[in-house]
């Protein structure tokens, strides 16, 4: 079977949407159909396959097939396969248009920018990817989401714009554009890593993630959850397997945002700390580097973008249905949407790695493969984050939407086609917790690992049992953080706030300096000019006119005056 | 910022559940009495190591989570005018 490069059915798809705007029912069709012709044609393309041609002298492969490029391939698929489902309610008061045609271009992007073979064709993806999920966010149509968006933009430009310089640097020192490991012995090396770290929230390069994905429309989110940050990885696992560095940053990464995820009251929010806390297991065993690590970190890739993606539809859900996502304003809602609830319930499960629920076969790998390395000062720091997990993902968003305080509000489910999407991502969620055989078999390396061995069942039940009971106990004594209508100040301060401050200072500061070397330099040159005024003006007395006797008289007093000296001489 | 505190539990349900919960919390404790596990590390032979770490681990994130509010809590309109 022949197969055509996999964003090309996506661009396609999109392509048409526009035209289908007055035919809402074949446009369902439509869109739930692009995916899976997608991923017919994924399947059928074979490891090894490669599009190539020459444009230059450069020698640019646009399609590249192996193995973890097509596990992506397939996620992405996969992932907006449930995403289309979940947004087929929209109509023309959602931009429903604009909306879904940015969905389509995004996730071909994200299926270009796996399957690039070479820097140019993944940086030409990197900025689509960028471009074409801005509208997700501005589709919000809010003023906050609009200014949001272009910071996002910004900050997506500018991770862009540092890949391309990596690349050219990297072309320039090796003669090649193909991307491949990268390490970081070089210029080109670094320069990519910040470009790819910038999409991966690293620490303090993280902020456009928890500062725009909670600005985004309800279904917007589910589609930017599952590809920005997944390419990302995608590329880390690419280009910087076994890069020590990464451990570092993927602890850090799993920790920090787990102590603001317990005190966010945007519960949208409080998952986008969630998502940098999941990445941050990712990044740490790409960085291990060991076979049983890189197969970890892919596989919870793939994990994450099931549950992740059900976290953040059901809270889209509840958005879709009563306007809100603040802790402060929800609460009780199990009453009148208890599918919804349930659905997030087995979320929360699987993000907490329950054993049967599908992040404990993934994240279990990370975790013994540290051991395994007798990494014994990164173990614990991501056993902690592991039980952060828990308070957050596990029991505070569905805690505090769907139980708590009763908010009062009455409401209904959402429409069926995202009960839908949900009941997918949820069964898929149980699937590979079940039977992770279904996982295992997709990645890129060879599995030899059995997360149901008794060690790993009964340690992860008694640490997740007992950090719920601390959740429970600081509920009871009533210690725990009380949701606060409020916004908490991350890394984003520095360019909303400090940046905006320095450069009013220094405006400031310019301003005051420059009016007074204006007011002497402008002073010395009036004085200057009144003076030649005084001399060379009509009435000067340089510029007056003398008469030819005056001449004769004056040239008479001299030589009588040098007479008279000669004289006296 | 006013605050909202949430009340402790809702339904009848949740003090049955409570107590399931527990108890399967002193099951999971007690397996560690009754049957070894794979270590790999000597901290790991202690008993109960993994639930200590889990409660401590989890009081301990609240507690400078809450510290941590004070730092960086502000308004909900703190970005508003930009």
């Amino acid at each position: 079977m022949s197969s055509i490069p996999p964003f090309l059915v996506f661009f396609a798809g999109a392509l048409v949407v526009p035209f289908l705007r007055r035919f809402p029912t074949v446009r369902m069709a439509w869109l739930v159909l692009i995916p899976i012709l997608g991923a017919l044609n994924v399947w059928g393309i074979q490891e090894g396959y490669e599009v190539q041609y020459q444009l230059l002298g450069l020698t640019l492969t646009p399609v590249r097939a192996d193995s973890l490029g097509l596990l992506f391939g397939y996620l992405f698929h996969l992932g907006a396969f449930i995403a289309i489902i979940y947004s087929l309610h929209l109509g023309k008061r959602e931009n429903a248009t604009v909306q879904h045609t940015a969905a389509l271009v995004y996730a071909g992007s994200a299926l270009g920018a796996v399957f690039a073979g070479d820097f140019i064709t993944l940086f030409i993806f990197w900025e689509l990817l960028a471009i074409s999920s801005v509208f997700l966010i501005w589709a919000r149509g809010t003023g906050v989401a609009v200014r949001s968006g272009m910071r996002y933009l910004l900050v997506h430009v500018v991770s862009g714009v540092t890949l391309l310089a990596g690349a050219m640097v990297h072309w320039s020192d090796t003669g090649s554009l193909a991307f491949g490991p990268m390490g970081l012995g070089t210029l080109a090396g670094w320069l990519v890593f910040i470009a790819v770290g910038i999409k991966a929230a690293f620490p303090l390069l993280h902020s456009w993630l928890i500062d725009a994905y909670p600005e985004s429309t309800p279904t917007g989110t589910v589609f930017l959850s599952a590809f920005t940050t997944k390419v990302a990885v995608y590329a880390l696992a690419r280009g910087y397997a076994d890069v020590d560095l990464l451990i570092y940053i993927g602890a850090v990464m799993a920790c920090f945002p787990i102590f603001y995820a317990v005190i966010e009251n945007d519960l949208r929010r409080t998952l986008g700390y969630s998502m940098i806390n999941q990445i941050g297991f990712m990044v740490c065993g790409i960085g291990v580097g060991t076979e049983l690590a890189l197969q970890g970190a892919v596989a919870h890739a793939f994990n994450d973008v099931l549950f992740k993606g059900l976290l953040f539809m059901s809270m889209g859900a509840v958005m879709h249905m009563t306007g809100k996502t603040k802790a402060s304003e929800l609460g009780g809602l199990y009453k009148t949407m208890p599918w919804t609830a349930t659905l997030c319930i087995v979320g929360a499960l699987s993000i907490s790695a329950v054993p049967f629920f599908n992040a404990f076969v993934s994240k279990s790998m990370i975790m013994t493969a540290l051991l395994d390395e007798h990494m014994y000062w990164i173990w614990p720091v991501m056993l902690f984050a592991s039980a952060g997990v828990v308070e957050h993902a596990g029991i505070k968003i569905p805690y505090f939407a769907f139980f708590a305080h009763d908010s009062g509000i009455r409401t209904r489910e959402p429409p069926v086609n995202m009960l839908v999407a949900m009941g997918i991502g949820a069964l898929l969620c149980l699937a590979i917790g079940i039977w992770p055989g279904l996982l295992y078999g997709l990645l890129p390396g060879e599995v030899n690992y059995d997360a149901y061995d008794y060690t790993h069942m009964i340690t992860q039940m008694q640490l997740l049992c007992f950090a719920i009971a601390a959740v429970a106990a600081f509920h009871l004594w009533k210690i725990y953080p009380a949701e606060i209508p409020s916004v908490n100040l991350d890394a984003d301060w520095i360019y909303r706030r400090a940046a905006v401050r320095v450069t009013r200072f220094v405006g400031r500061t310019v301003g005051v300096a420059d009016a007074a070397v204006r007011g002497v330099v402008l002073g010395g040159v009036g004085r200057a000019m009144r003076g030649a005024f005084r001399s060379h003006g009509p009435r000067g007395v340089l510029a007056r006119s003398w008469p030819a006797g005056s001449m004769v008289l004056w040239v008479t007093i001299l030589l009588t005056a040098f007479l008279f000296f000669e004289f006296l001489a | 910022m006013s605050e909202h505190k949430p009340n402790s539990v809702p339904s009848p349900w949740a003090g049955w559940i409570l107590v399931a919960f527990f108890g399967l919390c002193a099951i999971v404790l007690g397996m560690d009495f009754f049957r070894g596990r794979v270590v790999h590390h000597p901290i790991e032979e202690w008993k109960a190591i993994y639930p200590v770490f889990g409660f401590v681990g989890i009081a301990l994130l609240i507690l400078i989570a809450k510290g941590l509010r004070r730092l960086v809590m502000r308004s909900e309109d703190y970005y508003e005018d930009e």
